[in-house]
């Protein structure tokens, strides 16, 4: 599987001898360009239209983060996939209401399931979240009632709120406690690195998106607009829970990310360069991991499953076969 | 699949062949190479290497493993290339 850059240093990132190479003082460092899926880009790099052309030529996307690390955009090289028809099919299912919803409540189901699973999973290392488990039982079975998208959203809503509460019962770290949701800038530390996690995932995403017919400007949860790519934030809802939370909880409960790892700024709260390297070791180490797939009876990793998500969508748009999410089971 | 290339070509040749293989893997010492790579991109760097080395005169090994699981890689001494794909 081809591998994610993620580059933290200054420097300068060039086509040179036909591959990529990335200079920064004295020190040069060759990166194969056969190995490389994509590359995200945190550090202050310097870049010209030559490894532009070369990125296009080789398909990788450049996802470019700011200063305080937030998704700032991405270089989408020229759509080499390219299907008129899907893109006709991915339109009439947007514009027909009962169409949308119907992806979109999968969407949210899957959402609302794997977060059930992800708690579940802790109530059965002794953590008390049965309160909040209940309660998303029941507004899972509300979902099927929605007859709109801002219904819909608010029923996701509730089920996140529950979901949220139970973090402090997982974590068990006064340096880490939930509060409340806040974004832009996340006011606390766990909110930190929730932001910083799903703002990779949503970039992952886009990524694997760009390996298939599908455009990520239509989305069916998230209402297409003029603005930001949106079908990767559709699919991102059933991954979130079981890959960004997950890895979360576990590098708290190692201590492997501490209160050190922050940095308190006036605009709210930053993860420092370290925490962020932390982080992102510990994801790629899951998106490596491999299980066992039940219908095709072989081992595959959660970055392929997020693929796999996105062909079960064509499939679902050409009226092959109905979508259903990929639901965790353990 | 995981490969560890070797190659002891003359030295006009050398440029060309390290040039051609950092396309496809990480450097880690003089004359040595390592890692993933896939069936495909493996056929074509074999070929594109057979091009470029003379036969009488270059050796090119490949070791080619399907996984890295059952083997261990110790350094001793000097790190000549940071690993990992963090930079």
């Amino acid at each position: 599987m081809k591998k994610t850059i993620y580059i933290f240093s200054d420097g300068e990132l060039h086509r040179k001898d036909n591959t990529l190479c990335f200079e920064k003082e004295k020190e040069k460092r060759y990166i194969p360009i056969e190995d490389t899926g994509e590359i995200m880009a945190f550090g202050e790099i310097n870049i010209n239209k030559r490894l532009l052309e070369f990125l296009s030529q080789k398909e990788i996307l450049l996802h470019y983060f700011n200063h305080y690390g937030y998704y700032m955009g991405t270089f989408y090289p020229r759509e080499h996939l390219n299907s008129g028809f899907m893109i006709l099919k991915q339109a009439e299912h947007y514009m027909d209401q009962t169409l949308r919803l119907k992806i979109a409540i999968e969407y949210i189901r899957g959402g609302g399931k794997n977060i059930r699973q992800v708690l579940k999973y802790y109530q059965g290392r002794g953590r008390y979240v049965g309160d909040k488990l209940e309660a998303i039982e029941k507004l899972l079975l509300d979902i099927d009632q929605q007859q709109d998208i801002p219904s819909l959203m608010a029923v996701e809503g509730n089920i996140r709120s529950w979901y949220y509460k139970g973090f402090d019962d997982i974590i068990c770290d006064t340096n880490f406690v939930f509060e409340e949701r806040s974004r832009r800038p996340p006011k606390n530390f766990l909110n930190t690195l929730i932001s910083f996690g799903n703002s990779i995932m949503y970039s992952i995403c886009l990524s694997e998106i760009y390996k298939t017919h599908l455009d990520p400007r239509i989305g069916y949860l998230h209402a297409t607009n003029f603005r930001r790519f949106s079908l990767n934030l559709d699919v991102s809802e059933i991954f979130k829970p079981i890959l960004i939370d997950r890895t979360i909880f576990s590098l708290l409960a190692r201590k492997m990310i501490t209160a050190k790892d922050f940095d308190r700024d006036a605009n709210g709260v930053l993860l420092k360069e370290k925490g962020k390297k932390c982080f992102i070791h510990a994801l790629e180490e899951k998106l490596k991991t491999t299980i066992n797939h039940r219908d095709l009876g072989r081992p595959v990793s959660y970055r392929r499953l997020i693929r796999l998500e996105l062909y079960k969508l064509e499939k679902h748009l050409m009226g092959e076969k109905t979508y259903t999410p990929f639901i965790a089971r353990w | 699949m995981f490969v560890i290339l070797v190659y002891d070509v003359n030295q006009k040749r050398v440029a060309k062949v390290l040039k051609r293989c950092r396309q496809y893997l990480t450097w880690v010492q003089n004359s040595v190479l390592e890692g993933e790579i896939s069936d495909v991109n493996l056929k074509k760097l074999k070929m594109e290497l057979q091009k470029i080395i003379n036969k009488e005169e270059d050796s090119v090994i490949f070791y080619t493993m399907r996984t890295t699981n059952y083997s261990s890689r110790e350094l001793i001494g000097l790190q000549k290339n940071e690993e990992g794909n963090i930079i």
